[in-house]
């Protein structure tokens, strides 16, 4: 009993607060509610063919769709709802009709509702049913039913109800040519179709902008959300129209579009006319688009100034592109000047909307040289006079330059790359007069970036540049990576961004190849001149590749010494050009960096061998040397310059004793002369090398194998190496010293001898096992270890070059 | 003599002739019950037969004479003591004497003047009736039969259409149209409404048939408003430039003929009403008389359904 009670209470009503959603869903489902007990009733009645009982249940059951308390999206269930069951209706009617039992007067009948709602479902039902039992009343239902819908003014009750007629009506539109149809005056004829649907439209457009304007304006927000939403229901009307077949482009450019036009146009409601346009391009076929181009583009001109007239555009010449490009299709009818129409439009479309946004007059500009790069990819005056077109724009905007980063250098950063990225050749590109001046509009981190982007598409293409006039404009072009720009940013740039981009025209600078070599070497000058302004952080990345061309041209000016008598002294002006640039980057302290490239010259001009190339030739290893001796500090720095040197003294064979000599000396005293014992003992072993098989002129370039000097240099180095303090490091020298003396001993140099091999293994395997237990001397063993391991081999397999391992004691 | 029980009575029966061809029509009773009787038109003759059956046979009926009347008169529900017959005319059936058994009479009234529509209104009554009366010294035997009247209307010569610009000023202007100022009684009002100027907010527009009934005279006027239809023509709110659509089928509602000052005792009279209703329920109304009239009866062509046409044969 108590529990009784206690549950009586529990149950006692409150009064829940309901948030907005959940008060739809409420009042949603009492609509619907109603919904299947009316249909029901009127299923009931069909039934037993009570058609009037049956009338009055569908009535109540439409009388539903008269509220004025659902949102959109709740009324549109509630309508699918209500249509699905209004089908019931349909059908039975179509079945009694078909069999002969037609109900007089029905379509008076129903217009006795009181209510104008369920009334004109009701009669558009019957009209549809009349329609499908008997085609000859066609025409005067469809007018009929078309201006009865007038009488609904309510923009969503409209809307939906507007819409209904549109669904019932989607299969028996007239859709016969007026010329050869038959009955025209009952059944009516596609005209008739297009004037139904043309009405609607309007009427449904009119309701769907008046929305906009209704209630307060605090919602103005969630009301556009309304109307996205409901915007299909207006735009099945252009859908509609395109799913007639007798409509030709004759018929689509004199009636259909002009109607569609003038309702978009005078409704003045930027929603409506954004979408609308947009949904005419989707739905119409592009051969309409062609003939109708400028009605067309005059109604975007005249259109409401919010609405972004860009969209629709940039869309259409999309679409009209891509149909240009179709395989299959037949492409842009030659009549049809595209472009041409096209650009004068959107140049009117700019003129009538003077507040447009920069951004989108440049979106505009964007999308005209689409066009004409994928239409027309012949015509390059088009596309600049797009850019033309857009310079002067920007002239008539007082726009000087455009700051990185907002939306018109975004667009305009667009409008640049598109012509480098089609054309994906550079020097197509540069033949657009007007490319540079729109370049100009770019603030420096949009030019620096245009760069950057201009020069990768050259080095992913391998656009060869062949004259130096291109070279020129191209390096004009990219100035900001090339030198610094007035409008530069005080701040410097990051580390890495930086050695990427000069990187870049570093690589690009192999881009640049003439057809002959005198053109080649204008070519030289002319980077070199740009390269020149670049200050010193850039020239560390830019003229040593402009060096190695140098000397790449030079090697080509001898392979034509047959053809060209002067080529001697061009080779002599080539390498004047490399010592000059060489000399920049060492006025710029890049000392290592001069003297690896005077050491290349060296070697190029010895092989080279124009006249005086001896001369040169010393004159870069000289340098060379200088540049050792006064800039290079730091001991690891010299260790690796000297072995450069060294190096590279014994691979020239153009000089005479006379310059042969100081060098090789020099780079014996250099090397005695490093700092660290180790570096001492490493340089000396190298420079044993240079008396061994240097070559020159005196002995005929052979190799000089002064094998007392060789030994000289490697005693020297095992009295270095003993004067090491740190154990380590000592036998690591002594396993180096070996190995030289190794390779001199199997060379057949007669001053090195078996004992002296044996002293210093048995050296090395002495000190070896004192050495602490470590990575480092694992790696000094296991080097140890092989050279034994090869020597081992020799001995037990005596090559048939004579050198004998006797007395070798391992 | 009936009244104590003895005394010979008759039973009275009035056959119209042509009763099987004849159509009947309906009308509705002061109760607001609907009663069928049959139709007549102005001038046609009302003819039949009058049955006399005795209640006793074998006994004599004993009478000064049996006449018949066709009588039209006006009630006035508020004067039900004056009954204004502006027809009434006699047939004397048979002379004073007596029946001895069931006797048939035959009567006809040629060519009558039937000027006036039956009518059923909420304070007057107009009827057509037949009575026969067998006079007797004490107590008459009457039997009333009733028939309806209708008067038929030919097209009317003068018939422009309505049309006129109403509004509030600065608020609401409308031009309303409707196609004729007289419609007979199976007709359909298409009309259309023009919105030149809606600073208000309309929630929604109705049109009303108003059947307006007047007796009475001078001081003594009454007036009985009563809303015959009431039909929705348009949902929301229109703006400036739209054109509202009416169309109103007239058969299925319940209207008689406009009747004026009959016979200086009532008149009906019809209006159509224009209702807008504003968002905060403000009721802006035009009325507007319209003129009904009935037509001869002709099988009606369906107003939308087209003629189908045979299909061709080829």
């Amino acid at each position: 009993m108590i529990t009784n009670n206690l549950s009586l209470i529990s149950v006692k009503p409150q009064t829940p607060q309901l948030s907005p959603q959940e008060e739809q869903d409420k009042l949603l489902d009492e609509a619907l509610g109603v919904v299947k007990v009316q249909a029901f009733q009127m299923k009931r009645c069909l039934d037993k063919s009570k058609l009037m009982e049956a009338l009055k249940h569908a009535s109540n059951m439409l009388g539903e769709l008269r509220t004025s308390l659902l949102s959109p999206k709740s009324y549109y269930e509630l309508y699918m709802a209500v249509t699905d069951e209004l089908r019931h209706l349909e059908l039975y009617l179509l079945d009694e009709f078909q069999k002969g039992h037609k109900v007089a007067d029905l379509y008076e009948l129903v217009q006795y509702a009181g209510n104008i709602i369920p009334r004109l479902y009701l009669l558009t039902t019957v009209g549809l049913v009349y329609m499908r039992t008997n085609e000859h009343s066609k025409r005067d239902i469809l007018k009929d039913i078309v201006e009865m819908c007038r009488g609904v003014q309510h923009p969503l009750r409209g809307l939906f109800l507007r819409n209904y007629l549109l669904q019932c009506t989607r299969n028996i539109l007239p859709d016969a040519d007026e010329e050869n149809a038959e009955h025209a005056e009952t059944v009516g004829t596609v005209k008739d179709s297009v004037d139904f649907i043309l009405i609607n439209f309007a009427e449904m457009n009119k309701l769907w902008v008046r929305m906009q304007h209704q209630g307060h304006s605090k919602e103005k927000e969630r009301r556009e959300q309304e109307r996205q939403e409901l915007r299909l229901l207006v735009g099945t009307n252009l859908v509609r129209l395109s799913q007639l077949e007798s409509i030709d482009v004759e018929k689509y450019k004199k009636i259909v579009l002009p109607g569609i036009l003038e309702q978009v146009v005078s409704c003045r409601d930027a929603i409506a006319q954004e979408y609308l346009m947009e949904c005419i391009i989707q739905v119409f076929p592009d051969e309409f688009h062609l003939q109708t181009l400028n009605s067309f583009l005059k109604a975007c001109a005249e259109l409401h100034q919010n609405v972004n007239v860009k969209n629709i555009i940039i869309a259409l010449i999309d679409r009209l592109a891509v149909f240009a490009t179709k395989e299959d299709g037949t492409g842009i009818p030659q009549d049809i000047k595209l472009f041409d129409i096209f650009s004068e439009q959107v140049a009117q479309i700019i003129q009538s909307r003077q507040d447009m946004p920069a951004e989108d007059t440049v979106s505009l500009q964007v999308s005209l040289i689409n066009l004409a790069l994928k239409c027309y990819p012949e015509r390059f005056d088009y596309v600049d006079k797009v850019l033309q077109t857009s310079v002067d724009i920007f002239q008539n905007l007082g726009i000087k330059r455009v700051e990185y980063n907002t939306p018109v250098a975004k667009e305009l950063l667009r409008l640049l790359k598109i012509p480098v990225q089609i054309y994906n050749n550079l020097l197509t590109v540069l033949k657009l007069e007007h490319f540079g001046s729109m370049l100009d509009f770019c603030d420096y981190h949009s030019r620096k970036t245009m760069s950057i982007f201009v020069l990768n598409n050259a080095l992913e293409n391998d656009t060869l540049i062949p004259t130096s006039e291109e070279v020129d404009q191209i390096l004009t072009l990219v100035a900001p990576l090339i030198q610094d720009q007035p409008d530069q940013p005080t701040e410097k740039d990051d580390p890495e961004d930086f050695a990427e981009e000069q990187g870049l025209v570093g690589r690009f600078v192999t881009l640049m190849s003439a057809d002959t070599p005198d053109q080649q070497y204008l070519i030289l000058n002319t980077a070199r001149k740009h390269f020149g302004n670049g200050g010193n952080q850039r020239i560390k990345y830019t003229l040593p590749p402009l060096v190695f061309q140098a000397y790449k041209l030079a090697f080509q000016y001898k392979s034509l010494s047959e053809e060209d008598e002067k080529w001697d002294r061009k080779c002599q002006k080539i390498f004047q050009f490399c010592h000059q640039t060489i000399s920049a980057l060492i006025k710029a302290e890049m000392a290592e960096l001069s003297l690896r490239l005077f050491l290349q010259g060296g070697l190029a001009a010895g092989q080279i061998q124009f006249e005086n190339h001896e001369t040169v030739a010393y004159e870069f290893v000289s340098q060379a040397f200088s540049l050792y001796e006064e800039e290079v500090s730091d001991s690891k720095a010299q260790l690796a310059a000297i072995t450069l040197i060294t190096a590279t003294v014994e691979q020239m064979t153009c000089f005479g004793e006379e310059n042969h000599e100081p060098l090789r000396t020099q780079c014996a005293l250099a090397a005695s002369k490093l700092l660290k014992k180790p570096d001492q003992c490493r340089g000396v072993a190298i420079c044993s090398h240079l008396f061994w098989s240097g070559k020159t002129r005196a002995t005929s370039e052979e190799e000089m194998h002064d094998g007392k000097r060789v030994a000289e240099c490697l005693k020297k180095g095992l009295r270095i190496a003993n004067q090491c303090m740190n154990s380590s490091v000592q036998v690591q020298l002594f396993v180096e010293l070996l190995n030289h003396y190794i390779y001199f001993y199997e060379k057949g140099n007669d001053q090195i001898t078996v004992q002296v091999l044996n002293q210093l293994i048995s050296k090395i395997k002495q000190e070896l096992p004192g050495l602490e237990a470590n990575e480092e001397t694992d790696q000094i063993n296991k080097h140890f270890l092989n050279t034994i391991e090869h020597l081992k081999n020799r001995m037990d397999a005596p090559e048939g070059d004579g050198v004998s391992y006797g007395g070798l004691v391992l | 003599m009936s009244f104590f029980g003895f005394g010979q009575t008759a039973d009275i029966d009035i056959i119209l002739s042509g009763s099987d061809t004849r159509k009947l029509a309906e009308i509705k009773t002061e109760d607001g019950k609907k009663e069928k009787h049959y139709l007549y038109y102005d001038g046609e003759s009302v003819s039949g037969k009058v049955n006399i059956t005795l209640k006793k046979p074998g006994m004599k009926l004993e009478h000064q004479g049996i006449k018949i009347e066709f009588i039209g008169q006006i009630e006035l529900y508020y004067d039900r003591g004056n009954h204004h017959e502006f027809t009434s005319l006699v047939k004397e059936l048979v002379r004073p004497g007596e029946l001895a058994q069931n006797t048939s009479y035959n009567f006809d009234f040629v060519n009558v003047e039937k000027p006036y529509e039956s009518y059923t209104g909420s304070n007057v009554r107009l009827r057509y009736f037949l009575r026969v009366t067998i006079v007797r010294r004490l107590s008459d035997i009457v039997k009333e039969s009733d028939i309806i009247v209708h008067t038929l209307a030919s097209y009317p010569e003068m018939n422009s259409s309505i049309k006129m610009e109403v509004g509030i000023e600065d608020c609401l202007h409308i031009e309303f149209e409707y196609n004729k100022s007289k419609y007979h009684l199976k007709d359909v009002i298409v009309g259309k409404i023009y919105f030149l100027l809606v600073r208000i907010k309309i929630k929604h527009m109705e049109i009303a048939i108003i059947k307006r009934e007047t007796t009475g005279s001078g001081p003594n006027t009454f007036n009985e408003n009563e809303t015959i239809a009431k039909y929705e023509i348009m949902d929301g709110a229109p703006v400036r430039g739209e054109s509202i659509p009416i169309r109103l089928f007239l058969a299925g509602y319940d209207l008689t003929p406009t009747m004026k000052d009959i016979n200086k005792k009532f008149s009906v009279r019809y209006y159509l009403n224009l209702v807008l209703v504003d968002e905060e329920e403000r009721r802006y109304f035009k009325q507007q008389e319209i003129v009904l009239w009935r037509k001869g009866e002709k099988t009606r062509k369906p107003i939308q359904q087209p003629q189908s046409v045979p299909p061709e044969n080829k």
